[in-house]
C-alpha cells in the first residue's frame, strides 16, 4: 500500500526558522546569514564591520565553527556579545541551533546580530536559520566559477561582495568571467568588489549595511 | 555533506508515518528534490540505507526524482524551464526572475506492508 505524504523534508527546520524569524520581527533586530567558504574572510569583514558601526548599532556576533573558538577569539577586543556554536564536525547551522543560543543575548538591546556560518558554499545555502537576509562573501583567491558553481547561495543572497580585490593581480581569477556567471545567476543583487584588508571599498559596503539597519 | 542532514530528517518522517499507519515494513520511498538543492544521488542513498539500518525501512527501495529548475519572467509572465545556469529569460532577456520549481525537498510517499 501507498501512503500519500506530500511534506517538505526540512520542514522541522523551516518551522523553528520561523519562530526566530518571529522573534527577530517583536525585537527589531536585523539578523544576517553570512555564507562563504573557508578563509575567504568572513571573521576579517565582521572585525572590519564592528570597527566601523560598533559605537552607532547594537551588535552581536554568533560564531558557527567546526571546532575551537578562534573566530571569537579574534572579535573579543570590539566587547559586543558574541556567542559560539560549535557544530562538531556538521558543515553548517540550523534554525534549532540558533534558537537554542539567542536566549543568551537581550535582544530587546539589539539592533544586528551577524551569524557567521561554517565555511562551506554548499550546506548553509539550504537551511534557513530565521534570517533577515543572506550575505554571501567570495574572494579573488577562490577562483572565479563559484557563481556558477553554487548557484543556490548566489542566487539567494541579498547582497554579494568579492573580497581580496586587492590581490587580483597575483591570481588567475578572471573579473569578466565571474560578473558574467554571477549575472546569470542573480543579475540583480548589489554587489561589492571590496579588500577587508587593504581598505578598499568598503565604504559601499557600510553604507549598504547602515542603510539595511535603519530600515529594519 | 547537506545530504545528511536531509536524509536524517526524511528518515525521522519516514518512520512516523509508518508507525501511525501501522506498516510492519517499508518498502518503497518516495521523493522529489530539486535540481537547486544539488544532491548527489549516490551519496544520498548511502547515507540513506545507512540510517535505516535496523529499522522496518531497512530494505526499502529509494526513488529520487530530481526537479529541474522553472522559473515564471517578472516582466513579460512568461514560464521557462532551464537545462543550464543561466537565470534570464528566454522569451524576454528579463533577469527579473521568480523561481517557481527547483528548490524542493518533498516527501511524496511511502510504500509498505501491514
Amino acid at each position: 500500500m501507498e501512503i500519500k505524504i506530500m511534506k517538505n523534508v526540512l520542514d522541522r527546520n523551516k518551522n523553528k526558522a520561523n519562530e526566530v524569524r518571529s522573534l527577530m520581527k517583536e525585537n527589531n533586530v536585523l539578523l544576517v546569514n553570512l555564507i562563504s567558504s573557508p578563509g575567504a574572510g568572513k571573521t576579517t569583514l565582521l572585525d572590519c564591520t564592528l570597527e566601523k558601526l560598533k559605537n552607532t548599532f547594537k551588535i552581536a556576533i554568533i560564531e558557527g565553527d567546526i571546532a575551537t573558538d578562534r573566530d571569537a577569539q579574534r572579535l573579543k577586543k570590539h566587547k559586543v556579545p558574541i556567542v559560539v556554536i560549535n557544530t562538531e564536525g556538521g558543515c553548517h547551522l540550523d534554525s534549532h541551533s540558533i534558537s537554542k543560543v539567542l536566549p543568551k543575548f537581550n535582544l530587546e538591546n539589539l539592533d544586528v546580530i551577524f551569524i557567521e556560518n561554517v565555511g562551506n558554499l554548499v550546506c548553509p545555502s539550504h537551511f534557513d536559520l530565521g534570517e533577515s537576509f543572506k550575505l554571501a562573501l567570495v574572494s579573488t583567491t577562490e577562483g572565479d566559477d563559484k557563481p556558477i558553481k553554487y548557484p543556490m547561495l548566489f542566487r539567494e543572497a541579498k547582497v554579494i561582495l568579492l573580497n581580496k580585490i586587492d590581490l587580483l593581480e597575483y591570481t588567475n581569477f578572471n573579473r569578466s568571467s565571474f560578473l558574467k556567471d554571477l549575472n546569470n545567476v542573480n543579475g540583480k543583487v548589489p554587489f561589492f568588489e571590496v579588500s577587508c584588508t587593504a581598505n578598499i571599498n568598503m565604504e559601499q559596503w557600510y553604507d549598504w549595511i547602515f542603510n539595511e539597519i535603519i530600515s529594519k | 555533506m547537506h545530504e545528511l542532514k536531509i536524509a536524517e530528517e526524511l528518515i525521522i518522517i519516514v518512520l512516523k508515518v509508518a508507525e501511525s499507519e501501522n506498516l510492519k515494513k517499508i518498502t518503497k520511498v518516495n521523493i522529489q528534490f530539486g535540481k537547486m538543492i544539488q544532491i548527489v544521488p549516490d551519496i544520498f542513498r548511502f547515507v540513506f540505507e545507512s540510517g535505516v539500518k535496523g529499522t522496518i525501512a531497512k530494505n526499502a527501495r529509494l526513488k529520487l526524482e530530481i526537479l529541474p529548475i522553472k522559473f515564471a519572467c517578472k516582466k513579460c509572465k512568461a514560464e521557462t524551464e532551464i537545462e543550464d545556469l543561466l537565470f534570464v529569460c528566454s522569451f524576454c532577456g528579463s533577469n527579473d526572475l521568480e523561481l517557481i520549481q527547483g528548490r524542493e525537498t518533498i516527501i511524496e510517499s511511502i510504500e509498505g506492508e501491514k
